[in-house]
C-alpha cells in the first residue's frame, strides 16, 4: 500500500486484510512506520514488534522496527550473540549505518521479504498474503527501490546477494503487487500518478489504484435546477438541505473526473471505496470498506 | 496568530501527511508577502506538490517568483517559491567546500555519494538544513516559510542537525577505512585489534567493495566535516531562536490530531518557538436543523421535479451527513483546545473547491485571520 500521507493507506490495508481473511486466507499486515494504526482500527493495543498479533480470525499484524530488524538480520548472519553485540555496540558500525545508503530501508524490506517467503514446519507458506503499509509516497517509493539500489551499489558480498533475492520478489509482478491509494483530490491524484511513473521506471509492479473516499453517486446533474430553486425559496432548513445537495453534486462530479483520470492515466485497475461519514471512524466503518473490497479480492483469488 | 508571525525570519509548518501543510505554508507565505516582505516558501516534501498549489509548473531548486501580484494588492512584497532538490544542494555543497578539484571529482563520482545524495530517504532532511542555511546566509529573502515532510519525518527534520553532527563524529570509522595508498594495493589502516574485528565483521556482511566505497566517501569528506557541523549548529540556533516560529497543521481526524499534539508537545519540550495549531478543512455545522421531509418535498415539487419525494429524501440525507461532519469537527476543535491549554488554534474551513490555484491559496491566507 503506497500513497500520499492522509490518503488512508492504513485504513485500506486493514480493510483489505479483513476482506482477504474473510475469503479464507491467512493474512499478515505489516506496518513499517511504527505508528500502530492498524491495531487501533481494531480497537486493540499496540501490535508486537517481534511477533504477529491476531486482530481478527485469520488476520494478523506486525510492526517492523528498523533497529530491531537490523539486530535480527545480524544475528542471522553472524550467528554468535557476543559477536553481534560487539558490532552493534561499536561506533564504527553506527557510522557505517548512517553513511551506507538505505540500510534501515534494506533491513525493513528484508524483514517483509522474510515474512513473505516464510514456511511452516510442513513446508507450507506461513502467510497467503502479506500486506505492507508503506510510509508516505516519497519515502515509500525509496523503501521499495532500496533492494534494487543496493544490488546495483554493492559489487559483491552477502548484502548484494540478499538485496538481489529481495528485489527478485519485490519486482516480480506474480509475487508483488503495489497498490497506490489516493483520495479524490487534485494533489493526491497527481501524486499517485507521479508515484506510478516512478515505480514503473524502477521496474516495480503496480497492480491497482484505490480511490478512497468517493462520494455516493446520489444526484444527477439534471436535478440541479430543482435543487437550485429550492435553495432560493422556502424555510432556512429547506434551503440548507438543497444547498447541501448541490455541494454534494459538485463534489460528485469532481470525484468522477478524478476517477476517470486515475483510471486512464494510471493504466491499472481502479478500485473505488466510498466516503465513510461517521462521527468517529470505528469498526463499523472499517467493515463497510472491507465489504466493498470483497469483490476485488474474490477476483484476484480466482486469478491465483 | 498572523501578527505573531510577521516579525519572524523563518516560519516552519509541520504536521501529519495529507492535512494540507503545503497549502497552509503557501497561505502563510502569501500573508507575509502581502504585509510587504520579500518571502520565499520552501517545500522539502519529496513529492512535488507545491508547484501545483501555486499554479506554477516545473518548480525548481532555484527560487522562482510566483506571479501573485493579482492577489497581493498594492504595497505588497514579493512571493517566491522553491522545491528542495537534495541532490542539487548536495552537489553545490561539494563544489563549494571540497578541498581541491580532485577531491571534488572523486566525491561526485563515488557510487555511495551518488545514491546518498539522490535517492535515499534521509538525504532530503540533511539537505533541507543546508538549503535553509544557504537561504538565510544568501540574504535574498526577508521571510522564509518552510513546508516539511509528514510528522514521522518532520521529527527527522528537527533531528537532522544532530544526525549530521553524529555522522561527522564517526571519525573512528573514517580513519579505519582510509585506504593506505602506500601499500600499493588496497588495505585498511588498522588502529587497534578491536576495531579490526569490527571491520572484518562489517566486511563479511557487505563485501570488500561496498565497505571500500563507504571508506573512500568518508575519507574524501575530510576537511568538509567541520563545515557541516558548523552550519547544522547555526540552523539549529536559528530554529530555537525568536526569529523562528513553528506552526503545527492538523486536520479534524484522529491520526492527524494525535500527531499534531505529539508534535506540539515535542516542540515545546525542546525549546522550539511553537506558536499554535492550524486546524485545516473544518466542516462548519449547518446553522439550521433538518427540515421536515414534507416541507422539502413541497419546495422541490414547486419546480416540477420528477420524483420530489425521492429527491427530498436524498437531499435530507446529505444535510444529515453535513451535520455529522460538523459535529465531528467540533469534537476535534474541543479536543485540541483542551489538550493545548490555551495555545492558539486557528480554523480554516473546508472549501467547496480544493485550494489548488493561487486564488484558493488567497482564500486560505485570508482564513488565517489576523
Amino acid at each position: 500500500m503506497l500513497g500520499k500521507g492522509g490518503a488512508g493507506k492504513s485504513t485500506v490495508a486493514a480493510a483489505l486484510g479483513l476482506a482477504e481473511a474473510r475469503a479464507g486466507r491467512r493474512v499478515l499486515v505489516a506496518e513499517v512506520a511504527g505508528q500502530h494504526r492498524i491495531a487501533r482500527l481494531f480497537g486493540a493495543g499496540d501490535v508486537g514488534e517481534d511477533r504477529e498479533t491476531e486482530l481478527a480470525p485469520g488476520l494478523f499484524a506486525i510492526s517492523i522496527d528498523p533497529e530491531r530488524a537490523t539486530e535480527e538480520y545480524l544475528s542471522g548472519q553472524l550467528r554468535i550473540r557476543p559477536v553481534v553485540e560487539l558490532l552493534t555496540h561499536s561506533r564504527a558500525f553506527h557510522t557505517f549505518a548512517a553513511a551506507a545508503p538505505g540500510l534501515p530501508e534494506l533491513v525493513t524490506v528484508g524483514k517483509v521479504w522474510s515474512l513473505a517467503i516464510a514456511l511452516d514446519a510442513d513446508g507450507v507458506p506461513l502467510w497467503d498474503v502479506v500486506i505492507v503499509d508503506c510510509p508516505a509516497t516519497g519515502h515509500g517509493v525509496a523503501l521499495l527501490e532500496t533492494a534494487g539500489n543496493v544490488e546495483e551499489l554493492a559489487a559483491g558480498g552477502p548484502i548484494r546477494d540478499q538485496a538481489a533475492r529481495i528485489n527478485e520478489v519485490v519486482s516480480h509482478p506474480a509475487a508483488t503487487g503495489i497498490i497506490v491509494v489516493a483520495r479524490p483530490e487534485e494533489l493526491a491524484v497527481s501524486e499517485a500518478l507521479d508515484a506510478i511513473a516512478l515505480l514503473r521506471g524502477a521496474g516495480l509492479p503496480v497492480a491497482a489504484t484505490v480511490l478512497n473516499g468517493v462520494r455516493a453517486d446520489r444526484f444527477s446533474p439534471d436535478e440541479a435546477p430543482h435543487l437550485e430553486a429550492a435553495a432560493r425559496a422556502g424555510a432556512s432548513a429547506v434551503r440548507a438541505a438543497a444547498q447541501a445537495a448541490l455541494r454534494h453534486l459538485e463534489h460528485q462530479v469532481a470525484d468522477a473526473a478524478y476517477r476517470d483520470r486515475l483510471a486512464a492515466e494510471g493504466g491499472v485497475p481502479l478500485i473505488e471505496l466510498p466516503e465513510v461519514i461517521s462521527r468517529r471512524f470505528d469498526r463499523e466503518a472499517l467493515e463497510t470498506l472491507s465489504d466493498r473490497l470483497a469483490a476485488p479480492v474474490a477476483t484476484t483469488a480466482r486469478a491465483g | 496568530m498572523i501578527s505573531d508571525l510577521l516579525t519572524r525570519r523563518l516560519v516552519v509548518c509541520c504536521g501529519a501527511g495529507g492535512v494540507g501543510k503545503t497549502t497552509v505554508s503557501a497561505g502563510v507565505a502569501l500573508r507575509l508577502a502581502a504585509a510587504g516582505a520579500r518571502t520565499v516558501v520552501v517545500t522539502i516534501d519529496p513529492a512535488r506538490r507545491l508547484a501545483t498549489a501555486l499554479g506554477m509548473s516545473g518548480l525548481s531548486d532555484a527560487p522562482q517568483r510566483v506571479p501573485a501580484d493579482g492577489v497581493l494588492g498594492r504595497g505588497a512584497g514579493e512571493l517566491w517559491a522553491l522545491q528542495l532538490d537534495a541532490r542539487a544542494t548536495f552537489d553545490r555543497l561539494v563544489a563549494r567546500y571540497a578541498p581541491d578539484e580532485a577531491a571534488r571529482q572523486r566525491i561526485l563520482d563515488n557510487r555511495i555519494y551518488r545514491h546518498l545524495s539522490g535517492t535515499v530517504a534521509g538525504a532530503q532532511e540533511y539537505m533541507a538544513v543546508e538549503r535553509l542555511h544557504e537561504l538565510v546566509e544568501g540574504g535574498q529573502f526577508e521571510r522564509i516559510v518552510l513546508d516539511t515532510p509528514p510528522a514521522a519525518n518532520a521529527l527527522d527534520f528537527l533531528d537532522a542537525p544532530q544526525r549530521i553532527t553524529r555522522f561527522i563524529e564517526g571519525r573512528a570509522l573514517r580513519l579505519l577505512l582510509r585506504p593506505s595508498t602506500a601499500a600499493g594495493g588496497f588495505g585498511w589502516r588498522l588502529l587497534h585489534a578491536g576495531s579490526g574485528t569490527v571491520l572484518s565483521l562489517l566486511e563479511r556482511l557487505t563485501g570488500a567493495q561496498l565497505l571500500r566505497d563507504v571508506g573512500d566517501f568518508l575519507a574524501d569528506f575530510d576537511g568538509m566535516y567541520q563545515g557541516f557541523a558548523d552550519r547544522a549548529k547555526a540552523v539549529r540556533a536559528l530554529l530555537v531562536s525568536d526569529s523562528s516560529a513553528f506552526l503545527v497543521v492538523a486536520a479534524p481526524e484522529p491520526d492527524p490530531l494525535a500527531q499534531a499534539l505529539s508534535l506540539a508537545g515535542r516542540l515545546g519540550e525542546e525549546g522550539f518557538p511553537f506558536i499554535g495549531v492550524v486546524l485545516n478543512r473544518v466542516h462548519p455545522l449547518p446553522p439550521s436543523g433538518l427540515p421536515r421531509l414534507e416541507a422539502l418535498e413541497e419546495a422541490l415539487a414547486g419546480s416540477a421535479a420528477a420524483d420530489p419525494g425521492d429527491l427530498a429524501t436524498r437531499a435530507l440525507a446529505t444535510l444529515a451527513e453535513e451535520q455529522v461532519l460538523g459535529l465531528r469537527d467540533l469534537d476535534a476543535r474541543e479536543f485540541l483546545r483542551t489538550a493545548l491549554h490555551g495555545q492558539q488554534v486557528i480554523e480554516i474551513p473546508a472549501f467547496a473547491r480544493e485550494p489548488v490555484e493561487l486564488a484558493g491559496i488567497a482564500e486560505v491566507a485570508a482564513a488565517l485571520g489576523t
